[in-house]
Order: structure tokens, then C-alpha cells, then sequence
């Protein structure tokens, strides 16, 4: 530690107050390295510490005979097909809308640009249940309605297969690569296109040799999203898939952690299974980092341009038609349907007015010890895991972003480990850190699911921060030093205030999610301490359909309205 | 709960003012301290209405102690029973589910209090090895729910599930998930072999998910019918779903033990707690569920239509819970090869 005190000459050349600077960044910098090497590193580790070593020996052969595993094997491919499947699917789907809203002269485009990013607030586990309630093979509503109005002898669709998965899937993920898509289009230079135009070529050429090869890195990059999203997706599957035996691998995991009882003797299994998600998450992670730098960002310019727009003539009505059964059916009917289904005495009953009250809402809210519980807990649990988070994010970006320290690589890397890390890798690392095995026993208890969503949002933090510390230029920092300002008053004074807005959008990146979440909270809850998805989770699985809708309803309700205030707060923070 | 919560909330918001502040540790790692040694803690896998009926009129009659329950599925219950043997100390006083084998190894385990209650002579006991270390408080059964608008001759027999009525709409639930499941997979694989099951398959049967999944299901009309648990049936019954509830003359039992903790600092008040339970007054409250009590003098309401619990042990098959529990893995893993296989 000493070493560093005798180099106070920056490479901008301006010399650093000697004695409080080495103190207060050396504390900065240790204490973030310790941060992440707690929360992230020593669970990540553990994880592949106990896949590959057995009785202190290291063991590759087992890995190898647990993947080949029929269970195992079977739970890898079908991961694949999953996310490839959802992957193809959400690409085509995005950057058809994205195109729509922002190339064509589509009526009621902003309208319409918001509405296709609803699907991002909808918690995709909740999308499921409300999709199992339509399209189950012989009671769903949609499918019962053909086979008594339309003489179907067999169901319209079977939700219960990889299509059903796959279709719910899209629906929810695809404006990963929308919102990448509108972006690009949005940014690129239109005079590229003029030009090509001008210079004699069809739509169709400057599409192929134009159009699409600038904006495929981001249509590349936001695929590649929906991938590593897919593979470790665990509410989707775990609702549709399990029933029918349609294993993937996070639910796999879940089934073989929740079968063990509390003991440890499965979790080997699962320290494979996470092994190959987190390798698999980092060649998605590489290969998409790779295509961002190849790509001609240079001519997608930063300023915003007016593109030309494709008049659609006859195709405008049509198009705008499809476009509003595709937002009718896949966001409101399955919203009105959890909805309606959580009014219902009893599930199968028909939806008339002697049937429907608010009997359930009432109940979870103010009866149920369990539903109450758990509104109670994911609430507690979000504000702590955000607040925590939040400051300790803020510290390490800006460590990373802005102080000259010696050992900042290694923090700049234990700061890529939170993205590429799926959540039920994290959970099981928590569970294997945190079991009692190594003095500390939070299993079991409310502290556990805190220190695993710490770990799970550090990444929302670092890039919100981050993102607002590479604004505040330097020079300020150098100006308010080089006026006698102390480390500390010029952190305080004129740091903190200008990544306020960081800090604060990193708290609600973490808050809402952490409202919902599901795939960490059902590895890691006991009986008193579910949270609102676990709750929602297990009281479907409990056959208790109608309470659990009526608390989906209620979560949804929760997401919506935090969301709203969010948007209208930052908003005005902003301005 | 509540006080727990607002520990951790407490503890955020210092831990996030001590980061502020730049300085701050590493991690919230400190457990937070039990509230208090004396409060009766009770682990059930009833469920809400059952219990909070039986803690309301237990406080009634004993204001002085003080109560407090959490009810989940069994198997998550004995996942932190387990945790907490680990890390040195049960933190609860009483154990109440439905899963007569977890009973059966926590007895030689060792781990389960000796309470031979006053009251047993009073009791139906399906329980030929009773020795006071679990006692019946409940008789759970289990019979064919039937979705009313689809099958209209009700069954009276275990072999009327393979007509054709039947016919790829039945289902038992998973009884890798669920004990009771698992219960009534071994109690008829005894008395009528596999074959059964395997003319089942051929009817087209299948492994539904949870025990409670299955009779939503059968309420919604995903399936004709089900093996489904009483209470649970009852409660949907009750609430207008167009089910019924059949017994075979073969019935499926499932007893619900009570059992004390060894070292549970609150010995008296749990001893109390199990007479409470089985005495008429909460007898009464468990019969208004739609289930069996485990006292003669306490009839479940006409309604349900069910059997008096004497008779119902009676006719129930009989099996042996220690050698059921030894061939758990094996019996599923037949059943369910069964139940998968060929078409």
C-alpha cells in the first residue's frame, strides 16, 4: 500500500495532493474490490470450485458423466432450442416493429412505440399463467371457446409444448431488440440512403446494401440479449414446461436444489448445470461485445436525424390493425385475464357477475398471512437490495470511471462478473458462501435473498452510474482540487450532485425488478420469507389458481403504478 | 414477521448511511436475533384457515401463551428443519403436517419430544406402533374428484377409471412432489399391484403436478378427474366448482401427525397446544374443513358426505409406514416409468 504514496504525478500531468488522496482512494478502491469479491467472486467461485473438486481432488470425469446424464444432457438441449427458437423469434418480431414505428408513416407511431414496451414491465412468469388460463389444451379459454363455438374436436393450441414456451417467451423478450433496433434506425444518417437513392438504386438494394447492414450490430446485439436472457430464463418454463416434462436448465436446478431438502448432497448437480450456464453467458457476453466494436457505429451518429419514411398506401390500415390485435393480444387480454380469473370464487367457474368479486383481493391483502407476508417482504427486500446497492455501485463506477489507482484492473473485471452472471447461478453460489459452511448460516433467512439480489442487480447499478460519472468531465474534479478543495469536499460537493441522477435511476432499475422477482427468491425462501413471485409461484403450483391470479393482479397493479411514478419523477428530476 | 422486516429495513438504511459516508463493511451478515425464547412456534403444512382457526381458539382458552405458526408444504418445512439442525437449534416447538414418513425418521432420529397425551384413549389411532412421540390429530383421505359436467356416473369403484369416461383425463399428482401422493401411489400399488397402474397408463392416465394442481385442473375441466385430498376438494366444492368426491370401498388414509420437538424450551405449552388439538373443540374446527377428526363424538358436517373416522379406518388400506419410507425412491421411480412409458 505504501508504494503508491511516492507516484502523485497523474498522466494528465497535475500533481495530487500528497497524504489525503492516498488514503481516501486506496479505502475506495480496497473496499469495492471487497464489495464485489464478497458479493459476486467468492460465489461464482464456490460454484465452480464444487463442480470441479471432490473430496479435494479435482474431478473432470464426474462433470463430464453428470452433463452426459440423461436428465442433465436433456435439460441442456432444451435450453438450446428454448432460447434459440425464442431468440429467432423475438429478433423477427422486434425489428419488424421496430421498422414500423420508425420508418413508415404508421398511424399513431408514439402510441404505438410505448405500447410494444409495455411487455418490459410484465414480469414474463406472470405472461405464462395468464397464457396457461387461455390455451391449456382442454380448459383454456380460448381453446374451449373453438372447441364448443367452432366444433373443434382437439385444442386450437397446446400451451404445454416448446412452441407454447417459445411463443410466450418472444412476446415478452422481443423489445430487447426493439428498443436496440428503433434506436439505431432512429440515429442512422439518412443521406446514406438519399444518396443511394440518388445515385439510381431500389428500395430493395438500399435495403440489403444500406439499410440492414447498419443496423444489424444492434439487431446482433440485442439477439444475442434475448439468448442469454432465454437461457437462463427460469418463470416461463417452470410454469408451461415441468408438467409436461420440459426441463430447462435454471428449472432443473430449481427442481434438484428444492428436492434435496436442505441438504447438499444435489447441489453438486446443480454446480455443473450452472457451470455450463455461466460459460455459455460468457461467450453470448463475448460474442456480442465482439459485434458492437466491429460495428459502424461511426455512421450511426449521435444526432438525432429525420429518416425518410416508406408510405405503406394500402398496407397502412392493415398493418395499424395488426398491430393493435398483437398489443390487444398479447398485453391486455392476458393482463384482463389474470385479472378476471382473480375475481373468480373458484377456478372453472364461468365469468358472470355472481361469480366475480373482489373476495380474493381482499383476502391476500389484508387476511392471508402468506400474501401479506410476502408484499411485505419483496418490499423491504427491494428498497434494501436497491438502497445498498445503489451506494455501492455509485462507489465502484466511480472508482472505475474516475480515480487513477494502482489494482483498478482488477475491479474493472470483478465489475463484468455481475452482468454475465445468470440469477440462478447467483442463488446457488449464495446458498453454497452463505449454507454455514463457512462460519456464516443465513440459509433460510431473509438475509440470504438480500445478499443474492445485491449481488444480482450490481450490474443495473454499475451501468447507471457509470453512465452518468463518464458526463462529469474531469476537469471539474481537477478545478475544484486544484482551488484546495479535499478529496472528500469535492466528492461531496461536486460529484455526488451531478450523479444524483445516476444514483436515482439506478434505485428504481433495481427497486421494480426486485418487486417481482422470481428465479433467486424460489431458491432461496423459507417459510417466511417469500417474496411476491414465490408467493404467486407456489400458490399456482398449490392448485390455488384463482388466489394466485388475484395476486399477480396485485403485483401488476404494484408494477404499473411504480413504474408511472418512476417515469413522471425522473422526469422532473431531469429538467 | 413484521418485526423482522423492520430490523432488516432498519439495518439498510444504517448500512446504506455508513456507505454514504464512505466508510461502511462489507456485507449485512449479522443474523438477526430470535424474538424472544418463549412464544410456541408451530411448522404446519395446513392450511391458512385451519390453522389460524385452531391458533385463535387455542389463544382463547390459554391467554397467557403466547403463539405464533408458519405454514408451507411439507417438504420446504423439513428443509428448514434441517438448516436449523445444522446451524444447532430448532426454532420450533411443534411440527404438524401430513407426512407420516417424515415422522417415522425423525422419531429415530431421535429428534422428537416423548408426549403420550391423556386423550388417546379417546382417539381413532391408525398408528399400531403408537408410542407418544407423533399422535394423529387429523385423518386425511383421499378419493376421485370428478369434474361434474364431464363425468356423469359417479365411480364407485377404483377400476370404473378404466372406461373409457376416463380416458386420458385422469390424473395422479406427482408424488415425487407431493407426500401425499406418494401415500396413495403405495397404499394401491399394495393392494392392487402394478397391473393397476399399468391398465391405468393404458387408459391414458397421467402425472399431474401438485396434489392441489390436480383438483384445480379437474375443476377447470383441464381433467375429467383426479386423486384428490378431501379438505382441499371440499373448499372448491364449497366454493361452486362443479366437482364431487368419491370413496371406493378401498379408502386412502392419510394421517396428519402432531409431534413436540426434543429440547423445545416451551415443553408445558406445547403439551398443551397437542391436547388442544385434539380435543373436541378443535376437532370440530378441522371436521368443518371438508377432512376426517381423529374423535368418534365428532362428525364432519353432512354436507361433505364422508365416512365416520372409525369406519373410515376401518375399511382403509393398511401398510407399513416403516417399510413404505425405505421404498419411496424405488416405488416412484416404477410409477413413474409406469406412468411415462409406452403408450
Amino acid at each position: 500500500m505504501s508504494t503508491s504514496t511516492q507516484k502523485m504525478i497523474t498522466p494528465a500531468g497535475n500533481t495530487l495532493a500528497p497524504k489525503s488522496s492516498f488514503g481516501v482512494a486506496q479505502i475506495m478502491l480496497f473496499l469495492s474490490i471487497a464489495i464485489l469479491v464478497i458479493v459476486v467472486a467468492v460465489p461464482v467461485l464456490l460454484i465452480f470450485f464444487n463442480a470441479f473438486w471432490v473430496n479435494g481432488e479435482f474431478n473432470l470425469r464426474d462433470v463430464v458423466k453428470i452433463i452426459l446424464e440423461p436428465e442433465t444432457y436433456k435439460a441442456l438441449i432444451n435450453s438450446l432450442i428454448i432460447a434459440s427458437g425464442t431468440t429467432l423469434g423475438s429478433t423477427i418480431v422486434g425489428t419488424f416493429f421496430a421498422w414500423l414505428v420508425t420508418r413508415t408513416d404508421l398511424p399513431y407511431k408514439t402510441f404505438m412505440k410505448s405500447m410494444f414496451l409495455v411487455p418490459f414491465m410484465l414480469p414474463s412468469f406472470i405472461g405464462a399463467l395468464a397464457w396457461k388460463m387461455l390455451l391449456s389444451p382442454h380448459s383454456g379459454f380460448i381453446n374451449k371457446f373453438f372447441i364448443n363455438h367452432f366444433g373443434f374436436t382437439g385444442p386450437l393450441f397446446d400451451i404445454y409444448s416448446y412452441w407454447g414456451i417459445i411463443l410466450v417467451e418472444v412476446m415478452y423478450l422481443f423489445p430487447f431488440v426493439f428498443i436496440q433496433v428503433c434506436g439505431a434506425l432512429e440515429r442512422m444518417d439518412p443521406t446514406l440512403e438519399e444518396s443511394a437513392r440518388i445515385s439510381g438504386a431500389g428500395l430493395f438494394t438500399i435495403t440489403r446494401k444500406i439499410t440492414i447492414p447498419l443496423v444489424l450490430p444492434s439487431i446482433l446485439s440485442g439477439a444475442l440479449l434475448i439468448m442469454l436472457y432465454s437461457m437462463a430464463h427460469f418463470g416461463t418454463v417452470a410454469v408451461l414446461g415441468i408438467e409436461n416434462g420440459i426441463f430447462n436448465i435454471p428449472t432443473l436446478i430449481y427442481q434438484r436444489i428444492h428436492q434435496s431438502g436442505g441438504s447438499f448432497d444435489s447441489i453438486r448437480t446443480g454446480t455443473v448445470l450452472a457451470t455450463v450456464l455461466v460459460v455459455s453467458a460468457a461467450l453470448i457476453i463475448w460474442l456480442q461485445r465482439k459485434i458492437l466494436s466491429k460495428g459502424n457505429y461511426q455512421i450511426i451518429g449521435g444526432k438525432s436525424f429525420r429518416p425518410m419514411e416508406l408510405k405503406l398506401r394500402t398496407l397502412r390500415i392493415p398493418l395499424f390493425i395488426f398491430c393493435l390485435v398483437y398489443i390487444g393480444f398479447t398485453i391486455v387480454l392476458p393482463t384482463v385475464v389474470i385479472f378476471l380469473v382473480g375475481g373468480l370464487k373458484t377456478y372453472g367457474l364461468p365469468f358472470t357477475w355472481e361469480n366475480l368479486s373482489l373476495k380474493n383481493y381482499k383476502f391476500i391483502l389484508f387476511d392471508y398471512k402468506v400474501t401479506k407476508d410476502a408484499i411485505w417482504n419483496s418490499i423491504t427486500l427491494g428498497l434494501g437490495a436497491a438502497l445498498i446497492t445503489m451506494f455501492a455501485g455509485g462507489m465502484i463506477s466511480y472508482v472505475i470511471v474516475k480515480m487513477k489507482v494502482r489494482g483498478k484492473g482488477i475491479l474493472e473485471f470483478l465489475g463484468m462478473l455481475p452482468f454475465s452472471v445468470p440469477g440462478s447461478v447467483i442463488a446457488l453460489g449464495v446458498i453454497l458462501a452463505w449454507g454455514g459452511k463457512y462460519g456464516i448460516n443465513l440459509y433460510n433467512t431473509i438475509w440470504i435473498i438480500l445478499v443474492a439480489y445485491i449481488a444480482r442487480y450490481m450490474a443495473f447499478s454499475l451501468k447507471a452510474n457509470s453512465a452518468a460519472l463518464e458526463q462529469v468531465h474531469d476537469s471539474l474534479v481537477e478545478a475544484a482540487r486544484s482551488c484546495g478543495a479535499s478529496m472528500w469536499q469535492t466528492l461531496k460537493d461536486i460529484v455526488l450532485p451531478l450523479v444524483r441522477p445516476g444514483m436515482l435511476a439506478a434505485f428504481f432499475l433495481i427497486f421494480l425488478p426486485s418487486l417481482r422477482e422470481l428465479t433467486v427468491s424460489i431458491m432461496l425462501y423459507a417459510p417466511t420469507t417469500r417474496t411476491i413471485g414465490v408467493a404467486i409461484y407456489t400458490l399456482n403450483e398449490d392448485g390455488e389458481t384463482v388466489v394466485s391470479a388475484a395476486l399477480a393482479g396485485i403485483a401488476l397493479i404494484l408494477i404499473i403504478v411504480g413504474d408511472t411514478l418512476i417515469n413522471r419523477f425522473t422526469k422532473k428530476a431531469g429538467a | 414477521m413484521i418485526k423482522k422486516s423492520a430490523l432488516l429495513l432498519a439495518t439498510v438504511m444504517f448500512f446504506s448511511i455508513l456507505l454514504a459516508g464512505c466508510g461502511g463493511s462489507d456485507k449485512a451478515a449479522s443474523p438477526a436475533p430470535a424474538a424472544g425464547g418463549k412464544k410456541l412456534i408451530i411448522y404446519t403444512s395446513m392450511k391458512e384457515s385451519l390453522i389460524s382457526g385452531i391458533v385463535e381458539g387455542f389463544k382463547k382458552k390459554h391467554p397467557g401463551i403466547e403463539v405464533d405458526y408458519q405454514s408451507a408444504g411439507a417438504g420446504k418445512l423439513m428443509a428448514k428443519i434441517a438448516a436449523e439442525r445444522q446451524s444447532g437449534k430448532i426454532l420450533a416447538d411443534i411440527i404438524w403436517t401430513s407426512e407420516v414418513p417424515d415422522f417415522y425418521s425423525m422419531r429415530k432420529e431421535g429428534i422428537l419430544e416423548q408426549y403420550k397425551t391423556p386423550l388417546i384413549n379417546e382417539l381413532v389411532n391408525p398408528f399400531t406402533d403408537y408410542d407418544g412421540h407423533f399422535t394423529a390429530a387429523r385423518l386425511g383421505t383421499l378419493g376421485i374428484a370428478i369434474n361434474t359436467d364431464k363425468i356423469k356416473t359417479p365411480p364407485a369403484q377404483w377400476s370404473d377409471l378404466l372406461k373409457p369416461e376416463y380416458k386420458g383425463a385422469f390424473a395422479i399428482a406427482d408424488p415425487a412432489l407431493s407426500g401425499t401422493a406418494y401415500m396413495s401411489v403405495a397404499l394401491l400399488e399394495k393392494q392392487f399391484g402394478w397391473e393397476f397402474f399399468e391398465k391405468l397408463r393404458a387408459n391414458g392416465a397421467r402425472i399431474g403436478k401438485g396434489s392441489g394442481q390436480v383438483i384445480d385442473d379437474t375443476a377447470s375441466g383441464e381433467l375429467a378427474a383426479s386423486l384428490a385430498v378431501d379438505y382441499i376438494t371440499n373448499d372448491k366444492i364449497a366454493k361452486g366448482a362443479h366437482m364431487a368426491l368419491y370413496y371406493p370401498p378401498e379408502l386412502l388414509l392419510a394421517p396428519s401427525p402432531v409431534a413436540i420437538f426434543k429440547g423445545s424450551p416451551n415443553l408445558d405449552a406445547a403439551k398443551k397446544f397437542v391436547d388442544y388439538l385434539l380435543s373436541k373443540e378443535a376437532q370440530t374446527l378441522i371436521a368443518a374443513e371438508g377432512t376426517l377428526s381423529v374423535r368418534n363424538d365428532v362428525k364432519t358436517p353432512e354436507k361433505f358426505k364422508m365416512p365416520e373416522p372409525a369406519d373410515a379406518l376401518k375399511r382403509s388400506i393398511k401398510i407399513d409406514y416403516v417399510q413404505m419410507m425405505a421404498s419411496k425412491e424405488a416405488t416412484i421411480k416404477k410409477f413413474t416409468e409406469i406412468m411415462q412409458g409406452k403408450k
